[in-house]
């Protein structure tokens, strides 16, 4: 029988009440020192990718975070045996420790932002006409034309970017006043100004969710979506495995570099 | 069941699988591979999901559709 992790908690105790998981089995903990994984029998033989088993998944998490600090997996994480699992545990002892003391007593709140992209752009090429930015290069031939026409459009783009930036200065000014960490992606698309996830402590919910109200409220025009709490899905940050990465790009690199020599059939590169 | 969780805020199913398909404790990738003798770990999906990121990506613009205002 294989197992079904959906996360990693502060506890070596046994989950108390019945939780369901995935094919409907029921959740337990494998204890490792005073960490735990929490996980599920898993067949394995049902189809995996739908709706009902993602949210099984998120549901499983949510409710073991009611009592517990979670580092949770991702969906279809899967392994063999116990013993997989607790040498995974053992290897990643350090760094799950790390992560659940730092998210201790924090949640995750999601925030994306839609603005009206094309009345801002609208906006700027009237605002440019005004000024008569775009008459930088005269005449009419096609090259000039052309030129021209290139000239303009990075002036739009410029400007554009400096309004959003403007925009989720102002935003992030607000949001990050409650917040103990975040991550801000800028225009993921035109239309997506801003999509943030921010680490609040549990505490500082309200006044977080009252700060988004306010962003809310004055930013007639724009879209916004608002989630959360969630556990601390964008915040798991594993040293670990960054380390090995770097230390395996170092190892390709030298690699390349052993290869290079042996194909020059030179000592020294 | 998990209705109760997830409806008890504002919140869509792109949202849950912006999370729960590509973030949280992943394990996989070659170093880790090395390391935790990966053959014991499988991660299959990313066949029939997609998740808001990769779509929008596909697309080049966002689902605005999908999203909901907060209350």
């Amino acid at each position: 029988m294989k197992l079904y992790l959906y996360g990693i908690i502060d506890s070596s105790n046994h989950v108390n009440e019945p939780i369901y998981g995935l094919e409907g089995s029921c959740v337990y903990n494998i204890p490792y020192c005073d960490i735990g994984v929490v996980v599920s029998d898993f067949t394995g033989l049902v189809r995996m990718e739908t709706k009902d088993n993602v949210l099984a998944h998120e549901q499983v998490i949510e409710r073991v975070m009611e009592r517990f600090i979670v580092l949770p997996f991702r969906f279809h994480t899967v392994f063999d045996s116990r013993d997989d699992v607790l040498s995974l545990v053992q290897s990643y002892y350090k760094d799950f420790k790390d992560n659940l003391d730092r998210l201790r007593n924090k949640v995750e709140f999601g925030i994306k932002v839609i603005w009206p992209s094309d009345k801002i752009k609208e906006q700027i090429i009237n605002t440019c006409k005004k000024s008569n930015k775009k008459v930088l290069v005269s005449g009419d031939s096609s090259n000039k034309r052309f030129i021209r026409k290139k000239f303009e459009k990075y002036v739009i783009n410029e400007e554009f970017q400096k309004k959003a930036n403007k925009y989720i200065n102002v935003m992030d000014m607000f949001f990050s006043k409650f917040a103990a960490e975040k991550k801000l992606k800028k225009l993921k698309t035109e239309d997506m100004l801003l999509d943030a996830v921010y680490l609040v402590e549990k505490n500082n919910q309200s006044a977080f969710r009252e700060a988004f109200e306010h962003i809310k409220t004055i930013h007639a025009g724009f879209k916004f979506l608002f989630s959360g709490p969630w556990p601390a899905y964008n915040f798991v940050i594993l040293q670990k495995k960054n380390d090995l990465l770097k230390d395996s790009k170092k190892e390709d690199l030298f690699d390349k570099v052993i290869r290079q020599r042996d194909l020059v059939g030179a000592d020294k590169i | 069941m998990y209705n109760v969780v997830t409806q008890s805020k504002d919140v869509t199913l792109l949202e849950i699988l912006d999370r729960v398909l590509e973030k949280g404790v992943v394990i996989s990738g070659d170093a880790v591979i090395s390391v935790a003798d990966v053959d014991l770990i499988y991660l299959g999906l990313r066949v029939l999901l997609s998740s808001v990121e990769t779509m929008e990506q596909l697309r080049g613009t966002p689902i605005t559709g999908t999203m909901q205002q907060a209350r």
